[in-house]
């Protein structure tokens, strides 16, 4: 009798120590950014798609439901101005930041054109990138170097993806 | 056979021939390094997430994520070390972290009513981005990973890479 309910102590405290374990390893230092979190809420009450670079968090913010592309500052909690890249007739679907923060690629919408765009910050310039064969863009990952990126593609009603490689 | 193809600005086209002609390819997410895509396949109604090397074209087997479906929105660290997904666990949608060279998994349930929708890692792992929806509207939360997982550095700083295939 001392023996099974020895036993059954022993594995009752097995599972408490698995369950606690495994719950430890697995939420164990996963943390909210609290500072950063409450400086995004303030700055609009809708953002998605994020994308993170090295230090820059890179996300369509909606502004009196108009979407445009945002980009904070992640150290100093601060937004940083993309000069040339939000038009008024435009709507952005998508957009990858490159891990240095020089380079953003975008999916756009304007007029009845769904275009696929590199941004590149240091100069305020917007190239756009033409698909061959045509297809319509509508999410797009760039890499750290801004030169290698992957799109998704709608082509005769199929999603494909493809990896372009920039020469410049 | 399902193509990603590989182009140039200057029209050069090469195509690498994948494994599912017929099945739709979405989400595409760049490792930092260029080197590696993890993007989402239908299987037969459940969507996937899978790891390709873009040099051979070969895939890279996921030890966690070969179940709770549907996977959504990948994101690859640096040398694609690890590969975080929206995926479901029961009635939750949450994310999951898959560090490829330890075999281990990180989970990230979101308590309250929100809903994660889409992420985004940190070249370097050290940070997650998330899109919640939550009352109907979209935020992002940043959490920050650097008690929880070793850093995921460009090639030749990371002692783990080696596991991976990555060329320095």
């Amino acid at each position: 009798m001392k023996l099974n309910s020895f036993l059954i102590l022993q594995v009752r405290f097995s599972f408490l120590l698995l369950l606690v374990g495994l719950t430890g390893c697995m939420r164990a230092g996963i943390r909210p950014m609290n500072g950063l979190n409450e400086a995004i809420s303030q700055f609009s009450n809708s953002y998605r798609e994020p994308s993170l670079g090295s230090q820059w968090l890179v996300s369509l913010a909606n502004y009196q439901g108009k979407d445009k592309i945002e980009m904070i500052d992640v150290r100093n909690r601060r937004r940083v101005a993309l000069p040339g890249l939000n038009r008024a007739d435009s709507q952005p679907i998508s957009v990858s930041v490159s891990a240095n923060g020089s380079r953003l690629a975008i999916v756009r919408q304007r007029a009845d054109q769904t275009e696929l765009l590199i941004y590149r910050r240091t100069v305020g310039t917007l190239q756009r990138i033409e698909l061959t064969p045509k297809g319509i863009p509508r999410r797009v990952s760039i890499d750290s170097t801004g030169r290698v990126l992957a799109v998704q593609v709608s082509r005769d009603g199929k999603w494909d993806i493809e990896v372009i490689r920039l020469q410049s | 056979m399902s193509c990603i193809c590989i182009a140039s600005c200057t029209g050069r086209v090469e195509r690498i021939q994948g494994q599912f002609q017929t099945r739709n390819q979405q989400d595409p997410s760049l490792s930092a390094n260029g080197e590696k895509l993890a993007f989402i396949v239908d299987y037969n109604g459940r969507p996937s997430v899978q790891l390709r090397d873009l040099r051979n074209g070969n895939i890279l087997p996921l030890r966690h994520l070969s179940r709770n479906q549907p996977h959504s929105s990948p994101s690859l660290s640096w040398n694609a070390r690890y590969l975080a997904v929206i995926a479901q666990k029961g009635n939750r949608r949450l994310a999951i972290i898959e560090d490829r060279v330890t075999g281990r998994s990180h989970q990230l349930p979101i308590p309250g009513a929100r809903i994660p929708v889409r992420l985004s890692l940190a070249p370097d792992a050290s940070q997650l981005a998330l899109q919640v929806a939550e009352k109907g509207k979209w935020r992002v939360e940043v959490f920050d990973l650097t008690k929880t997982i070793e850093p995921d550095q460009p090639s030749g700083r990371n002692s783990s890479i080696d596991l991976l295939g990555t060329s320095k």
